[in-house]
């Protein structure tokens, strides 16, 4: 019906002239919920970042929502999760102020917020469960809870596609089986997510797909449960994931020698 | 008031307003993206600025404009490019730029003023009318700027990747933002001096920032700051005799430590007080909430969570969440699981 949400065809994707993901073709379709999976330094990330506009493509094509990546005319329709443990930077700042810069793609140079732009940000903020914390400075808030900050200020600009950088690491069960949630709502409501991870255990009721990365190759895609030779039998059982914390198979467990010499940069 | 009564008592003071008002106002940003020393740069590029201007008879006021926001823009280019190089680019920008300010003022000649003490650390005697005229259009444009954008130099301070991904212009906001801080650099050159306006913007913010709760709050808190210790100190500087710029800063950093001392001491006796009270645990790495595995006891107006037989009543305070126990054998339950510490 429309166009894919994200298509990558013999991409080729790097910092500068150095290829970390070589010759990857994908397409995720509008509504799927996709984990991209690998080891530290499997090049991952730089997929990641290739579809954000955030590392370079050198070769093939990315194309995001039907635009050749950055060239979407009407910004807001990607969401971003970065891979950051707090939120607070050097100045104090609010919840809402937080989970506001995620509305401002939506009001283009110099627009302002109005009232649907400030509800944006409140259902954004209740969708994570932080309604009560709304005013309160980040830095009052746990880790797990300020990761839920960032995933509600990817919500505000109510995006198409959300794509998000380890969403779950360093983050306590109670807060992962919250943020499990939050994306099952998320996904079921339609919006299509891509989800870089190394443990696919705490989201395994929510992310369906698996493409695995290894060496800056795609080696696997299809169903999350077949994913990796250690697939152990938590991933067979996805409706149990959200009722408790899940232990998942890792792929960045340490390796013998000849792996570990290549395992270098990808991840930055 | 008798310092009202010079003609340049007037100008330095609205110079001074000028400045302590539209400094902090940048400087929150420079703070918030870690760059607090862009406007000690571009301090340093602005002299050469004024050492042309000197030269060649025409307002130093307005060639160090010139020459502040020629080098911000250059220094946003160069850090754009991102190699590693740039950090020695910048290095020879700003030295480059105050070797040329000095050489270029011991060229000019006789008669002309070039006193380089008052323009790197501040007079009150040196503003002309027309720079308070001039000043006052650099005060407008900068806060329009900052209220027209300030929340998207706020996204761009606070996080570049992520307004990089989600499609924010991110270079063109930080030579904006580059260009602000260059003329809050030339609004100082009266009263506060060239090497000296980077504490006018970074340290009002760092007063404000340990007792603002959102960035509104602190900015305009800032702002307040700024104009309270500018003002102030060069009225003080009028009955002391010392160089305007100097005395604000001193002024400034008196407060800086005299907050810091009584924010200390205020988080140390609400803990010592509300430790009195009730038990209190010292490290509780555990977040309790929906689903967290503990059994939700209600407790008065909030919930207690029931661990390994304590109940423990979580306590937000500015600085993150603690828990009380709040088991039967204790003192008389505090009336409020969420008081402020």
């Amino acid at each position: 019906m429309s166009d894919p949400a994200l298509r990558l065809t013999g991409a080729t994707v790097g910092y500068g002239d150095v290829a970390i993901v070589r010759d990857a073709s994908l397409t995720v379709r509008r509504g799927e919920a996709v984990a991209v999976i690998g080891s530290n330094g499997s090049g991952k990330t730089t997929l990641m970042r290739g579809a954000l506009g955030l590392a370079a493509v050198l070769g093939g094509t990315v194309e995001v929502l039907g635009a050749p990546v950055g060239r979407l005319r009407e910004h807001g329709r990607v969401g971003y999760v970065p891979q950051r443990h707090t939120v607070s930077g050097a100045m104090p700042a609010t919840v809402r102020e937080v989970v506001g810069v995620g509305r401002l793609p939506r009001l283009g140079l110099f627009g302002r917020p109005v009232a649907r732009d400030r509800a944006a940000v409140a259902e954004a903020v209740d969708a994570v469960g932080l309604a009560d914390r709304l005013d309160d400075p980040v830095a009052s808030l746990s880790g797990g809870q300020q990761r839920r900050v960032l995933v509600a200020r990817a919500l505000a600009a109510e995006p198409e596609l959300l794509v998000m950088d380890e969403p779950t690491a360093g983050v306590d069960a109670a807060s992962q089986a919250a943020l499990a949630a939050v994306l099952a709502r998320v996904s079921a409501a339609g919006t299509t997510l891509v989800v870089v991870t190394h443990e696919t255990g705490p989201l395994a009721g929510v992310l369906r797909r698996a493409v695995v990365v290894d060496s800056g190759r795609l080696t696997y895609d299809g169903p999350l449960s077949g994913a990796g030779p250690a697939a152990g039998p938590d991933c067979h059982h996805p409706d149990e994931a959200t009722a408790r914390p899940v232990r998942g198979y890792r792929l960045d467990q340490p390796r013998p020698a000849p792996d570990a010499a290549r395992v270098r940069d990808g991840s930055r | 008031m008798e310092l009202l009564d010079y003609g340049f008592m007037q100008r330095a003071l609205l110079a001074s307003l000028m400045v302590g008002l539209v400094a902090p106002a940048v400087g929150v940003f420079l703070v918030q993206r870690r760059l607090s020393l862009l406007g000690d740069g571009l301090g340093h590029v602005a002299l050469t600025g004024v050492g042309v201007g000197v030269l060649t008879s025409s307002a130093p006021v307005g060639t160090a404009l010139v020459a502040a926001v020629l080098g911000a823009v250059l220094i946003e280019l160069v850090r754009a490019r991102g190699r590693t190089s740039g950090d020695v680019a910048l290095a020879v920008l700003f030295y480059g730029g105050i070797a040329g300010g000095v050489v270029l003022l011991s060229l000019a000649p006789r008669g002309q003023a070039t006193n380089l003490d008052a323009y790197l650390f501040g007079a009150i005697t040196t503003t002309t009318t027309s720079d308070v005229a001039v000043f006052a259009v650099i005060t407008v444009v900068v806060l329009g700027v900052v209220w027209l954008l300030g929340s998207r130099l706020y996204a761009v301070s606070d996080d570049e990747e992520y307004a990089r991904a989600v499609g924010l212009p991110v270079l063109p906001l930080n030579v904006v933002l580059a260009a602000l801080v260059a003329s809050t650099v030339v609004l100082s050159m009266r009263v506060v001096g060239l090497l000296l306006i980077s504490a006018l913007m970074i340290l009002p913010s760092a007063v404000a920032q340990l007792v603002g709760r959102s960035f509104r709050s602190t900015l305009y808190l800032a702002c307040a700051i700024g104009v309270v210790v500018s003002v102030a100190g060069t009225a003080t500087s009028y009955y002391t005799g010392t160089p305007s710029g100097g005395t604000i800063v001193l002024l400034a950093i008196a407060l800086f430590l005299a907050v810091t001392v009584a924010v200390a001491l205020r988080d140390a006796t609400a803990r010592r007080r509300h430790g009195r009270r009730t038990d209190v645990h010292a490290a509780h790495p555990h977040e309790h909430g929906e689903g967290c595995g503990h059994r939700p006891v209600p407790h008065g107006d909030h919930v207690d969570y029931d661990h390994d037989g304590h109940l423990h009543a979580p306590h937000r305070t500015g600085t993150g969440v603690h828990y009380d126990e709040h088991s039967e054998p204790a003192v008389a339950t505090p009336p409020a699981g969420r008081e402020r510490a």
